[in-house]
């Protein structure tokens, strides 16, 4: 099979000295950003893509795009890990995903099994991540070979799935959901017009005619939308954290949850895959799966090993599976893949149906990365429990002017300008306000990444058919897409229609 | 979750989507040899804020959604204190170099968000701003202000 010789070469770039060594940075800075309080996955990736940025500065550009991407996946996955560790220990979760894991976890944290829990999350999260790379080979080859017959109409109207896909499915409001779409699309638009030369919205203001950069957007939405959250919000007592106790869990343990592990890993890759449906989705399956298939159901929610095993595997093999679409399709299913996607894009790396042909190192090298970094995860995780519970302690009177420090350097760094910072703090107050009113922020950035994108496309496809808008609808897979993405939009309206009075009751 | 927000957000998101679609209309529409012109992306995309946000608007009024109190109080003290301290650490960055700036806002920043422990601040303050700007500039060779320019550095 040629995937598997591909996957090969990839192992070849993974395990060249310097990317093992950013995998291992990525998990071990991925897994204290997800245990700290106050920053999640999300934030953590848009604060560390400047500081990688300049760790890779000196190499080749494909190289260092390979470097980078792997380095951040490994804090994606790292802080998905991480995140439940405070789910187990404090009963705080550290994102949406990690929430499930609080039900069984934090009982069995108080019953003084809290080291095992964690163990039991950390080798299901490995074997998820096994089985999400294997899910990865097999479906890459088939996506990247039906995408050879792409061309701009075809973009155009898949970016639009993305875009449809993300607002649908996601955040609670449609209407909100593609207001932020827009949005992120209109910033897109702001600056020099690449394809006439011609400046749009800068006001003849210099600054702006880059337009305004994704990086900007990402790290002021996300990580400082999240300081002012913790500033505003955060009482100063917290919970106390439980005891760890034993790690090794025992061989009973280990069994029963075993095939929890492998239905949540399946489960949550193929939840991961659909676009917009992300991992937190696919941890209530997991967990509702577990409960229905178990003999004794009432044992959930008094520290049920399976309760633990079941959602942790799910979340982990979403997070592998979302990479699937971002990397062949170049439609992120969760915020934090939309950030790695812009994150791609600064290293002029077009993520889509062509990555797999025009740069097989970064795409393989990544897929063989995942595998090396959940090895580290687990390696990592065992032994270092202990440490990793301190730092569920620091206090954030240290930790939050860190933050606004480290992304004030990070933007300055990579963009050399102070105006880019007073729109950091501009977006960081932004991101604040939206989210606490439940606007979703991931497709702000996702538009600010897409729209170029999309625009580009568009009117290569009505340049090449001299301005005839019919093309979209005339070719067959355009058309597909087009559909797909009208359904998505129609589809959640006229459920609404039909139970108008339980959906405001089901806001979960 | 707050009617009152969502209706002022619409508010500014309309006039948002007339200012792109007023400013699309003064960009010139075609060029030499493309069909469709800079203008029709970004006009088309207000038109969409437009719409949406009458919807948003319109829903409003009409969603049944209890308003929902939360009443725990915000820390708007230490959160002014930081806000301020972030814009006038941006401010004076390049006047009175990294350095000095950064230790300056983290001792702002520690003692705004809790008072005390001076000892722990300063050092913290001092091993942070040295140890990033160590690591960026003589690691991994960026370049940064390091410090006040009128001092020749």
């Amino acid at each position: 099979m040629e995937s598997l010789e591909y996957l090969m070469k990839g192992f070849q770039i993974a395990l060249q000295w310097q990317n093992i060594l950013f995998a291992f940075i990525g998990v071990f800075i991925g897994t204290c950003v997800g245990t700290l309080p106050g920053i999640g996955p999300i934030s953590g990736v848009a604060l560390l893509i400047p500081v990688t940025a300049t760790m890779t500065g000196g190499m080749p550009p494909e190289q260092a795009a390979a470097s980078s991407i792997i380095l951040l996946a490994g804090i994606y996955y790292g802080a998905m890990y991480g995140g439940s560790t405070t789910s187990i220990l404090l009963n705080t979760p550290g994102d949406s995903a990690a929430v499930v894991t609080t039900l069984d976890g934090y009982q069995m944290a108080k019953q003084g099994r809290a080291g095992q829990a964690l163990a039991i999350s950390a080798i299901a999260s490995f074997s998820a991540g096994i089985i999400s790379l294997i899910g990865m080979v097999l479906l890459s080859e088939p996506l990247s070979n039906l995408a050879l017959h792409f061309g701009p109409a075809e973009y155009f109207s898949l970016m639009l799935l993305g875009l449809c896909a993300v607002s649908g499915l996601a955040g609670k409001s449609m209407t909100k959901a593609l207001l932020m779409t827009v949005f992120g699309l209109l910033i897109g638009t702001i600056g020099v017009d690449n394809v006439s030369g011609i400046s749009r919205f800068t006001f003849d203001y210099p600054p702006l005619y880059q337009g305004v950069e994704f990086l900007t957007v990402a790290v002021g939405l996300f990580a400082l939308g999240e300081v002012f959250k913790t500033i505003l919000e955060r009482k100063d007592a917290e919970g106390k954290v439980a005891e760890v106790g034993t790690i090794l869990p025992t061989r009973q343990q280990l069994k029963q949850s075993a095939a929890p592990i492998g239905r949540g890993s399946v489960l949550g890759f193929l939840v991961g895959v659909l676009p917009g449906a992300g991992a937190t989705l696919a941890t209530f399956f997991a967990y509702i799966m577990e409960r229905k298939l178990h003999k004794d159901p009432d044992r959930f929610g008094k520290g049920a090993v399976e309760g633990v095993a079941g959602p942790e595997a799910a979340n982990n093999g979403a997070s592998g599976g979302a990479m699937i679409p971002m990397l062949t399709l170049g439609i992120p299913g969760s915020g934090t893949t939309a950030v790695l996607l812009g994150a791609l894009v600064m290293y002029n790396i077009q993520p889509g149906p062509l990555l797999f042909e025009e740069h097989p190192t970064v795409a393989w090298g990544l897929i063989a990365s995942m595998f090396i970094g959940n090895l580290f995860l687990l390696i990592l995780n065992l032994p270092l429990i202990r440490m990793f519970t301190k730092i569920v302690d620091t206090p954030i009177k240290y930790l939050i002017p860190c933050i606004i420090a480290i992304s004030i350097f990070g933007v300055y760094a990579v963009q050399v300008s102070t105006f880019d910072l007073f729109l950091l703090i501009g977006f960081g107050l932004l991101g604040y306000l939206l989210a606490r009113h439940d606007y979703p922020l991931a497709p702000v950035v996702l538009g600010v990444v897409l729209g170029p994108m999309i625009e580009n496309n568009m009117r290569r496809a009505l340049t090449g058919s001299n301005g005839d808008w019919l093309i979209f609808l005339q070719k067959p897979i355009s058309l597909t897409f087009l559909i797909a993405s009208l359904l998505l939009l129609v589809v959640p309206l006229l459920l609404q229609m039909r139970k108008p009075k339980q959906n405001a009751t089901e806001a979960m | 979750m707050s009617k009152t927000f969502d209706r002022y957000a619409s508010l500014v998101f309309m006039a948002l989507g007339v200012a792109f679609l007023v400013g699309s209309l003064q960009i010139a529409s075609a060029t030499y040899g493309a069909e469709v012109g800079p203008d029709i992306f970004p006009m088309a995309l207000g038109a969409v804020m437009i719409l949406l946000s009458i919807r948003l608007f319109y829903g409003t009024f009409r969603s049944s959604q209890t308003e929902e109190t939360e009443k725990s109080p915000l820390h708007l003290k230490r959160f002014f204190i930081l806000l301020a301290a972030s814009v006038l650490y941006v401010i004076c960055l390049e006047i009175i170099g990294y350095l000095l700036a950064t230790f300056l806002f983290l001792v702002i920043g520690f003692q705004g968000m809790q008072k005390g422990k001076w000892l722990t601040t300063l050092l913290v303050a001092a091993g942070f701003s040295g140890g990033i700007y160590y690591l960026f500039v003589e690691v991994m060779k960026g370049t940064l202000p390091g410090f006040p320019t009128w001092l020749g550095g």
